[in-house]
């Protein structure tokens, strides 16, 4: 009996070890997932990205199973994945239903603001069994967000552009990961009132709100060129007339690990 | 007659000055501050114009095309020349060869469309003719080939200017400046005067080539004079502003049906309609959700179609 009942437990203990087994190979259906995957020490873990995937330059030499929202069903089957990785903000939801149907286990990433990020990433450390660097990792993102609350710009030179693109005019809109540092920040972000997240935005809006700063952004081309016609369309507006018109980096584009570096980033900018 | 011709002269003009001064913000022509100022001429005047230019190309090919084609669906897109200008343009966008320097998107989209027509005109150009029904097959091939060509691009591309290439193809007039008004002037005004003093000639050729011929005119020689006078507008048009749908197409019935098919007067008034309601379209694009713009070609779209479909109900002209 006495030896049975150490069977039993051996068994089950077994079993309860085989479900908690982190997963060995994951698949990341989004670029900042893949970013994320890459902080917490999971790189070699990860079996597939998505062609959008391009940071940090190991993520290029990853399998790629297609688009974002149209990754390749089949390719994702055939590097049987423990886990693939979505994001709500981006993947569709009918593929992780398919996914599901198939038996492949799936982890759904729900934050889209910055404020839900460290949580988030927290809950998939769990999941993924590396929930010590997940926690360090969030509180790190949760002290660079507490840290400059502070040091915030001055209200009264604070309205801000942030350009994504010149030709034509996209900016980042409300519920960004951009908005919402300058928020942080106290830069007044003038196309928060856009309906969609990268609105293309009316240039007499610009002239007519003024701003006192303008980001640009970093794109694949040089925006300095290719900015330069927008910019001497836009001389009547007090960033460009103050030279307050500032070229960054693209470190905020995503909701992942860099808004560390991207916040920090933007905070030199306050005078 | 007379009475419906003023009509849309009145019309046009009128919308297409009131573009200029309503919009997210009223401009009060009497009263204009700083500010004002600086956004009629430096935005407002330059869209305007190529809002104008556009549709003065577009309602005038459309018209031409119909007549020549002998069809009542044929528009300035159906020759494939657009399909040749939206290629080189979004290859340019997305490979990032359109931003640096000389080559230009305006000009790739320009050159693109004046290669396919070429490539179009060879292909219809056989033993001395030039063929109507050969013209628009040859128009309709290379536009499926170049649209392929262009979703293909649009498929794998994982780049950013996804999104710009998108709006491109919808039709793009936010960034107008002054700078490619010339450019577009000169090709549009030099087609638009060759069309004009071919009108008899497209009058005749409506009424099919053996009377043509009766009439005097070289239906084959008229046939690619019109032609070439099509794609000089067409190239200009989409390099100004990208592919706007409808324009072309409807303007010129909606026309037909309001002051008849003559085309001394249905060349001129549908280039002037044309023009008069992508200024109505582009006004409504960026006013309608400011400070979101929306691209002018989704508007003529909406406009235009029920329109042309109440005039169709109830005048009960095409197809006798």
């Amino acid at each position: 009996m006495k030896r049975f009942c150490l069977v039993l437990v051996f068994c089950i203990i077994l079993s309860g070890a085989a479900h908690a087994k982190p997963p060995e190979r994951i698949i990341s259906l989004a670029p900042n997932l893949t970013e994320i995957l890459f902080a917490l020490g999971l790189g070699d873990k990860i079996v597939g990205v998505t062609a959008f995937c391009d940071y940090p330059l190991e993520a290029k030499k990853k399998r790629n199973i297609g688009g974002m929202s149209n990754p390749s069903f089949e390719t994702v089957l055939t590097h049987m994945p423990d886990i693939v990785i979505l994001t709500e903000d981006g993947n569709q939801k009918a593929f992780e239903e398919r996914l599901r149907k198939k038996g492949i286990r799936t982890y759904v990433f729900k934050a889209r603001r910055m404020s839900e990020l460290p949580q988030e990433i927290s809950n998939m450390g769990k999941v993924l069994g590396v929930e010590q660097s997940a926690a360090s990792l969030s509180r790190s993102i949760s002290n660079s967000m507490e840290n400059i609350q502070g040091r915030k710009i001055s209200s009264h030179s604070n309205k801000t552009l942030f350009i994504i693109w010149p030709e034509p005019l996209l900016v980042a809109g409300p519920e960004t990961a951009i908005d919402d540092s300058m928020l942080l920040l106290g830069f007044r972000n003038i196309a928060s009132d856009a309906k969609t997240r990268y609105p293309q935005y009316s240039m007499e809006e610009v002239i007519r709100k003024n701003p006192d700063i303008i980001f640009i952004g970093k794109g694949h081309e040089d925006m300095k060129a290719i900015s330069h016609k927008l910019l001497s369309r836009l001389h009547m507006v007090n960033a460009v007339k103050n030279g307050r018109v500032y070229f960054i980096s693209d470190n905020l584009y995503r909701l992942g690990p860099r808004v560390i570096d991207g916040i920090k980033e933007l905070s030199g900018y306050i005078k | 007659m007379k009475l419906r011709i003023i009509l849309i002269i009145l019309v046009s003009s009128v919308l297409c000055l009131s573009s200029l001064y309503i919009g997210p913000k009223m401009i009060n022509p009497l009263n204009m501050s700083g500010l004002d100022r600086d956004i009629l001429f430096s935005i407002r005047l330059p869209r305007m114009l190529t809002a104008m230019l556009i549709g003065i190309a577009l309602g005038a090919s459309g018209a031409i095309l119909q007549g020549i084609l002998r069809n009542p669906l044929a528009d300035p897109y159906i020759l494939g020349i657009s399909g040749g200008a939206s290629l080189m343009a979004v290859t340019g966008i997305v490979f990032g060869i359109g931003y640096s320097g000389f080559l230009s998107v305006p000009l790739l989209a320009f050159t693109g469309a004046i290669i396919t027509g070429v490539i179009v005109g060879l292909i219809s150009y056989k033993r001395g003719s030039f063929w109507h029904g050969r013209l628009l097959l040859a128009g309709i091939g290379i536009g499926f080939l170049f649209s392929a060509l262009v979703m293909l691009i649009l498929g794998i591309s994982t780049h950013e200017g996804l999104k710009r290439a998108m709006l491109w193809m919808f039709g793009e007039l936010s960034m107008s400046d002054w700078d490619n008004i010339p450019y577009g002037l000169f090709f549009i005004v030099i087609g638009l005067s060759i069309a004009l003093t071919r009108v008899k000639a497209l009058n005749a050729l409506m009424l099919g080539d053996e009377l043509a011929w009766n009439l005097g005119f070289n239906p084959s020689r008229e046939r690619l004079i019109l032609f070439i006078s099509v794609c000089l507008m067409v190239a200009a048009s989409v390099s100004l502003g990208g592919t706007i749908g409808f324009v072309g197409l409807l303007m010129p019935h909606i026309v037909r049906m309001t002051a008849g098919s003559d085309n001394t007067f249905l060349v001129p008034l549908s280039s002037l309609a044309g023009g008069a309601l992508l200024c109505l379209a582009d006004l409504i694009g960026r006013t309608l959700f400011s400070p979101l713009e929306l691209p002018a070609g989704i508007i003529t779209a909406l406009l235009g179609a029920p329109y042309f479909l109440y005039l169709l109900r109830k005048k009960d002209i095409i197809g006798g």
